[in-house]
This record gives C-alpha cells, structure tokens and sequence, in this order.
C-alpha cells in the first residue's frame, strides 16, 4: 500500500506511474508472474491482429478442408464439421473471448470499485442498502440468474445480426449480464479499505480545508484503493473468461462470432466426444485453461507483491 | 448460541429468499407474450373456462403492484410455478421434482469424496510445507481450480470412455436394458456415475485443498501451536488436537458459499455426460425457451444456497463461540 502521505494534485500523476513500473518489475522478478505475464501476452496479441496469423475467420463457404479431418500438414490442428481450420477457428475465438472478458471486466470493476468507494465514505443508508444488495449478489447462484437474464434481454431487445462496434448484440448482452451480476465481491473488498482509509489524517486535513466529497474519493481515496484494484481485476478477468465460456458452451453463444466456449459447444453438439475427434475441443479447451491459468498465477504474484501482510511473513 | 445471532441470521435469509421471489417476480412480467399463456404453457384442451380460472387464480386482472404480487407469493409459497411449455401438461414442480433426483446423487457423493479427499490433501500439505506432496499438491491444486468442471469432464470422457471403453459414454443407465435383479441395477447406474463423479469431485478438491492449506498454515504461527510444541507432544497430536479443529472452521463456510459456485458446474458437467438431472433440464429449457422451468430452476437452486449458508452459519456458531454476537 503507498504510504498515507496527503499527496499534492501535481504530485498523484507521475508519482503513480513510477510506483506501477515498481510493480511490474516486482511481478517479473516472480517466476509466477512472469510465467502468467509472458502467457497472456501471447494470447493478446492473437487476439489483438488475428487476420495477421491466420487470415479471415473461415465460413462454411470459405472452407477448404476435409470433414472433421484429424491434424495434417495443412491442417496443423484438424479441421471442424465443415471443414474449416481449427486454428484459424481457435485464433479467432481468442478474439472474441478475450474482448468480452475485457469488456464485462471494465463493466465489473467500474461498478465495483465506483460503487465500493463512494459506499465506504458516505456511509449511512445509502451504504446499509448498497451492502445488503451486494451480500444478496454473493449469496444466490448469479450463474444461474446470468444465463435468465441473457436469453431474456435477447428476446425482449430481438438481437437479430445487430452490431455495435463490429461486436454482435447478443454478445453485448453476455457483457452486461456478467458485469450485472459479479460486482459485489469488488465493491465489498473496495468498501472495506475505504473504510479505514476514511479515518486517516490526510482524509481529515483534506476536510479540513474544505475539499469536497467528490475531490476526496477522487484525489485521496481512488489512489489509495488503485493496489487493491488492481489485484481484483486481474481475477475479475479471469472469472469474466470463465463464465462466458460456460455460457456459450450450454447455448448461449454466438455461432457467426465463436468464442472458445461456442467453439467448445458445437464440438459437443457433433458429438466429437463420442467420436474420439480431440482436436474439435482441446486446442480451445487448452486455451481457456492457461489463459485462466495465467490470470490466477498472476493474481498469487500480485498478492505476494501487494499484500504487505505477506511480505512481512517471509 | 445467542438467541440474537439466531434470529439475525433467519431474518436475514428470510430477506434474501423475499428478493429472489421480487426477482422472478419481475422477470416473470418483463417476458414477452401474455402471462397467462405463459402460465398455461402449451396445456392441451385450453377452455375459456380455464384461461378465467387462471386470470382469476393470478390475479391477472388486478393492478401489477400489489394484488398480483401478493398472488404470485401466494402460488409460490404452494409450490405452484405454472406449466412447462415443453412437457405439455406437466406442472413446474412435476418436472423439477422427475429431474432432482440424480443431480442430488451426483453431487451429494461428489461434495463428500471432494470434502474428504480435499481437506486431507490439503491438511497434509500445509502441515508437510515445502515437501513433495505440497509441491506437487500445489500444482495439481492451482491446475484443477482453473479448469471449468465441463473441460474436465469432457477430458475424461474421452480418454475412459471413448479411447479406453471402461465406462459408458452418456446417460444414467444403458437405454433399454433388462435387470436380472436390483444389483444389477445399481452397477449399471455406477458404471454411469463414475466419470461425472470422479469430474466434480476433482473440480472441488483443487478448491477445498487450497484453503485448508492456507488455514493449516495460518494455525501454525498460533500461540497455542506453539504452546503444544513447547509441551513437548509430539508432531501428529499437535496438528490433530490444536492445528486441525481450528482450521476446520473456515473450510464449514467455504462448502456452503462454494454451493452457489457449485451450481453452475453441475450444470455443464451433466449437459458433458448427458447425465438426466436439473443441469440437462434448464440446458433443455433455455434452447425451447421454456421460461417457467427455468424460473422454477432458479427459485430452487437460489433456496436451497441461501439455506444451505443458513446451515453453515448456525453451525458455525456452534462450533466457534467468538462469532455469537
């Protein structure tokens, strides 16, 4: 945690840049951070220029390959029920997986650590009513309540082949619902820092001299917190991966966008598990395990680095 | 156990289920198309009489807020949640009720193997820090908690019953098969069981395993280890009698919290293995749209969390008298 000096306006820009480079050569020097870091790297930049690896996503017309052809020399990892190439199929998907778990990923922090902060230093009933809804979120099974939402906002808006930002409605939504229904644990851990962060001198002083509410959660709270923050994004990221490769793998996909989940679904829906075809399903299955893999590795490192509890343990 | 702790705790579960049944409320009346259609679903031989009686029964007639929010509750509480589309003629809670029993099966074995397995693997671990099962357990561990439950079933699937042939590839019981005895039965249906058995309870263990690890670890920097050590016992009395009863406290709120988590699992480990139970349903429900059963799916699955929390709550209480306040 940086320490609670009252920092000047003009000091809080760079002085925060500095302390993120400290962290990140902190997280290299750890083989689990760098391993994590040097994992997600790679899965980034497939997903950033996919046409530059592997061409255009494939279609049933553009397909060339065989039927659910086991891995060749032109097909170095198979190809699907229509013949189009795994790895173009699977490059493409870490494209659309990885912007949804961004985008749910922004959406659950913003509102998280948003809701979190301004809970922990207003306090009252606006704080008792914000908590009671976050305990309700933690306890019932969201996942559940997620896939409800999903297929119910689809049919009420009619996502037909609508596109907003070359990203399809009926992902959007996926986004949405995800945000909606896992940012309690982000406002709960944010909230309770605020908390004691509330009760600092440099929040006093701040009060003192007539700062306002809004100034105070900006300036003196919102640096304060950013450590924590960031440590929950990176496992926000990785549940965000997770919950929507499990919703478009029980349907809820996108089959004209494919993600590792859809991918994963529509193996199963041939039945490549009963027919022995592995390389339908485990080059995105592998994908999505060591890229949850490597959010988890990272987030142990961040901890580990963060945490001063921890440091002072070793 | 204080009676103030008690009644906190119900109150508070009591609150959690009224706004579940404020959400399906609100879900139920945000879908398209007429609720008592909804209600009825695709029921065969439909009078003018009927649809009354419906409009009659739900209070359809009324204003939204709050006569047919108090019907809703009403029909609720008596387990009336409508008709499946799908199922014509069947009622939510018949077809709830058909599906309950294997997903119980599965997963009450799978919690069991997961808890026992878990916990000592973890215990043994933290107890044994640096060693080799600590290392390798970690690993293990760290790997399995970051696969979804249906990559490992799928995994498994296909290397015991596809490449290998020792365990059927779908189902419960083998289609159309004729049992000798009860024996029989029972080994056709364990045959079934083992893989998607063997997938949730290595999905939990990886989970279970890390937090006993780090709550053995916690107990052994306590006074009283130290105490127990100074006494000179010996090193399996010291982690039975004073490391292990104090770091089996944690671990009672994780399985309840994790049921919540637990439930999407289940529900894509059954779709993996074609396995009959709530998991295949609300799949089914979702691609025919059949919105009552998922409600009703959601309504159970969220009761049965918040009273399984309920349940670790008091017997945390029970067993750690710091938290009875």
């Amino acid at each position: 945690m940086t320490a609670p000096v009252m920092p000047l306006a003009s000091e809080t820009g760079p002085r925060r840049v500095t302390v993120r480079f400290d962290l990140l050569r902190a997280l290299v020097r750890r083989p689990s951070g760098l391993i994590g870091i040097l994992i997600l790297l790679v899965f980034s930049v497939l997903a950033l220029v996919p046409d530059f690896f592997v061409g255009e996503l494939e279609t049933a017309v553009t397909a060339t390959g065989p039927r659910l052809g086991a891995p060749s020399a032109e097909f170095p990892l198979g190809t699907d029920e229509l013949g189009r190439s795994m790895l173009n199929l699977t490059v493409h998907a870490t494209r659309i997986s990885m912007v949804i778990g961004l985008l749910a990923t922004v959406i659950t922090v913003a509102v998280g650590a948003g809701l979190g902060i301004v809970s922990g230093y207003i306090g009252g009933r606006f704080d008792y009513v914000a908590m009671r809804i976050a305990d309700f979120f933690l306890v019932m099974p969201t996942f559940v309540l997620a896939l409800i939402l999903t297929s119910l906002i689809r049919d009420v808006l009619g996502t037909g082949s609508k596109e907003i930002a070359g990203i399809r409605l009926s992902l959007l939504v996926i986004v949405v619902v995800i945000g909606i229904t896992s940012w309690s644990s982000t406002a709960r851990i944010i909230r309770s820092q605020t908390l004691s962060l509330r009760e600092r001198a440099f929040v006093d002083r701040a009060r003192v001299i007539g700062a306002s509410s809004g100034h105070i959660m900006r300036r003196h709270i919102l640096p304060n917190v950013m450590n924590l923050i960031i440590a929950n994004t990176v496992l926000t990221f990785a549940g965000a991966v997770l919950t929507e490769t499990t919703l478009s793998f029980i349907g809820l996909g996108d089959p004209f966008q494919p993600s590792w989940g859809q991918v994963l679904e529509a193996a199963r829906g041939v039945g490549a598990l009963q027919l022995g075809k592995w390389w339908y399903f485990v080059p995105p299955g592998a994908s999505v395990v060591l890229v949850v893999f490597a959010f988890t590795l990272l987030g142990n490192a961040l901890d580990d680095v963060l945490n001063p509890r921890r440091l002072a343990a070793r | 156990m204080g009676a103030r702790y008690l009644t906190r705790r119900l109150l508070s579960a009591v609150a959690t289920i009224a706004m579940i049944v404020l959400i399906n409320f609100v879900l139920f009346r945000a879908m398209p198309g007429s609720p008592e259609r909804m209600l009825l679903g695709r029921l065969p031989g439909v009078t003018q009489e009927v649809l009354e009686g419906t409009r009659e029964r739900w209070g359809l007639d009324k204003p939204l807020f709050p006569d047919q929010f108090v019907a809703y509750i009403g029909a609720t509480l008596q387990g009336d949640l409508g008709f499946s589309y799908t199922e014509a003629g069947s009622t939510v809670t018949e077809v709830l009720l058909s599906r309950l029993g294997p997903t119980l099966l599965l997963f009450g074995l799978g919690e069991l193997v997961a808890i026992a397995l878990g916990l000592a693997l973890g215990a043994y671990s933290g107890w044994k820090r640096g060693g080799l099962v600590d290392h390798v357990g970690n690993a293990i561990s760290l790997f399995l908690y970051s696969t979804p439950y249906f990559l490992l079933g799928m995994a498994l699937l296909v290397t015991f019953a596809t490449a290998l042939g020792w365990f059927p590839t779908f189902g419960m019981v083998t289609p159309g098969r004729q049992y000798t005895d009860v024996l029989d039965h029972f080994g056709d249906i364990a045959r079934h069981l083992a893989l998607p058995l063997a997938t949730v309870s290595l999905g939990l263990i990886g989970q279970y395993a890390i937090l006993m690890r780090s709550s053995i670890l916690d107990t052994l920097t306590e006074d009283y280890v130290t105490t127990a050590r100074a006494k000179g016992l010996p090193e399996g009395r010291i982690l039975r009698s004073h490391a292990l009863p104090n770091a089996l406290l944690p671990t009672v709120s994780l399985v309840a919290i994790n049921i919540g988590y637990v439930v999407a699992g289940a529900i894509t480990v059954e779709v993996v293995f074609n396995w009959p139970g709530l998991g295949t349903l609300t799949v089914e429900a979702l691609s025919a749209r059949d919105y009552p059963v998922l409600q009703g799916v959601f309504l159970l699955l969220s009761v049965t969390v918040v009273l399984a929390n309920l349940a670790a709550d008091l017997i945390y209480g029970v067993l750690d008298p710091r938290v009875r306040t």
